[in-house]
């Protein structure tokens, strides 16, 4: 079980793994309060363009800076459209999402490689991480995760309660761009690794997971990220172990998220479990007449 | 005592400079007790963001306790609206009432021993200690007014804003708040409630401020209460029954 991971690339692999679990497991617990599943689909794909652009300039290099660029640009762009937190601000991060990701796609298909790059863009190379780019994501995450410690406070306050959080003197409005732009990062971390599809489910299924089994979201945080660190370890297993004995080319970013998904499922009994247990559903009681008597 | 709570002389309040209540003219003293009533979409939500400094004071001067309102905010507590919260939040009934702490911990103090008695003491005032370890959304719609209450409380304000408390809340509920809001009352807290119940109003209001758009009236419930100003200031939705009492029909 340990062997396989002697073998470098192997083992950069799982680094890069449990890097992007230490940042996922936190950062999705806020993606999953805020709502934000959508937001984060949309700055996944928007990303993509970025990436595109970053790899035809500068090769696998520019990547991380096209990337960043693209992320941090749309963070405020959907931080500016999401605003109002109406139903239309939908279908603007929809047409915002796309957009970008066609314009990526066409940006793509003038590469003479057109099909491995696509491939490699929305699936990512797992299994090509290279020393640097673990340095960079090991950057990345102490800056991401640095930047949520310092506000978190802030930041659940307000995913519970704006009005409160408002009337408590923290400034709504900067505080959804602060979490769109650590998002976009987390995006940037992840999107050589696990490519621009899958990345959207490191960012929502950890702590939508998690939420089955704990009410805490600071447990949300640790069970998420254990979760995308034994999916990492497992999916790099079995894509090893098909491709070794079997002859199987199975992606192994792929077989990460499929894992996950797995843990997903594996923990929605336990959810039902805890809500038939628990069977307390508060009772809305109180007098809701509109019509009031004055003397 | 020399400093009035809210002292609002012609004051016109709204978003993207289009008013949406003019005329506000308030004086409210330490401990007193104003109820903001009026129609749904009269302005009562608005005038009390202004007095956090969240919506924008358009004309007329607005001070609050001697400041400008957003100076102020450090000594103003303000209750949310339970209904327009999400009831599966992962968040502890403690959690809750320790957000009142953040403003004076600031981004990342930790939370120390005095602000874990402070949050006790609060539950405790509101009854509900015994639930502290519940999630909030497990419990009924007036005992999560009441912790909405004591996070409110816990840092003490001199000045507490609450907007709808009793929407949706039940008679046990309904009276532990009132308890609580008098005992603050007389220990000198200044009270600001918005309400649709006039009987709410007259209870526990020394000062009636009727609003629609505009000030209509203000006074005590006696003075304010009144099927005249009553009619002004709901227009058709207040119906006089044949006894001489005033039924208000809510859109």
């Amino acid at each position: 079980m340990i062997e396989p991971f002697t073998v470098p690339f192997m083992g950069r692999a799982l680094a890069e793994m449990a890097l992007l679990a230490v940042i996922c497991g936190p950062i999705s617990v806020f993606v999953f309060v805020r709502r934000l599943s959508f937001v984060s689909d949309a700055l996944t794909h928007t990303v993509f363009p970025g990436v595109v652009i970053g790899f035809a300039a500068a090769g696998l290099d520019g990547v991380f800076v096209g990337a960043l660029v693209a992320g941090v640009l749309t963070a405020v762009v959907l931080t500016l459209l999401t605003r109002g937190a109406r139903l239309t601000d939908d279908a603007a991060t929809a047409v915002l999402l796309t957009a970008m990701f066609s314009v990526g796609v066409v940006l793509v298909s003038r590469q003479s490689s057109y099909t491995s790059d696509l491939t490699s863009f929305l699936f990512g190379r797992l299994l090509t991480v290279t020393p640097q780019q673990l340095t960079e994501t090991g950057v990345l995450a102490v800056v991401i995760l640095a930047g949520l410690l310092v506000t978190a406070r802030a930041l659940v306050f307000r995913a519970f309660d704006p009005a409160g959080a408002a009337a408590a003197g923290f400034r709504v409005g900067r505080l959804d761009l602060w979490l769109n732009v650590l998002l976009a990062l987390v995006v940037v971390a992840a999107v050589r690794a696990v490519g621009t599809i899958l990345v959207v489910a490191l960012l929502i299924v950890p702590a939508a997971a998690a939420r089955m089994v704990t009410d805490r979201l600071a447990v949300m945080a640790g069970v998420g990220t254990a979760l995308v660190f034994v999916s990492g370890y497992f999916g790099l297993l079995l894509s090893w172990t098909a491709s070794l004995h079997y002859g199987i080319s199975l992606t192994s970013a792929s077989a990460v998220v499929l894992l996950m998904v797995l843990g997903y499922l594996l923990l929605l009994p336990v959810r039902l479990l805890r809500t038939a247990g628990a069977a307390r559903t508060p009772i809305r009681e109180g007098r809701v007449s509109p019509h009031e008597l004055v003397g | 005592m020399g400093v009035a709570a809210l002292r609002y002389a012609g004051v016109s309040v709204g978003y993207q400079g289009t008013p949406v209540l003019t005329g506000v003219d308030l004086e409210l003293g330490a401990g007193q007790r104003l109820a903001l009533v009026g129609p749904n979409g009269a302005g009562k939500s608005t005038l009390i963001k202004s007095v956090l400094g969240l919506a924008p004071v358009l004309g007329g001067t607005a001070q609050v306790l001697g400041r400008d309102p957003a100076a102020a905010r450090a000594r103003t507590g303000y209750v949310s609206q339970t209904d327009t919260l999400d009831a599966d939040f992962p968040v502890s009934v403690r959690q809750v009432v320790t957000m009142g702490r953040y403003q004076r911990l600031g981004w990342w103090r930790p939370v120390r021993g005095a602000d874990r008695r402070a949050v006790t003491e609060a539950l405790e005032r509101v009854g509900l200690a015994d639930r502290a370890g519940h999630r909030f959304g497990t419990l009924s719609g007036g005992q999560r007014q009441r912790v909405l209450l004591a996070r409110a409380i816990v840092s003490q304000p001199a000045l507490l804003l609450l907007d709808e408390p009793f929407n949706g809340v039940d008679a046990i509920s309904q009276e532990a708040i009132v308890t609580v809001l008098r005992d603050l009352s007389a220990a000198g807290t200044a009270l600001v409630l918005s309400t649709h119940d006039l009987t709410v109003a007259r209870d526990l209001a020394d000062l009636v401020c009727l609003i629609n758009g505009r000030q209509w009236a203000v006074g005590t419930p006696d003075e304010t209460l009144t099927a005249g100003s009553l009619r002004q200031t709901y227009g058709r939705s207040a119906i006089d029954l044949s006894d001489g009492r005033m039924v208000l029909v809510e859109p």
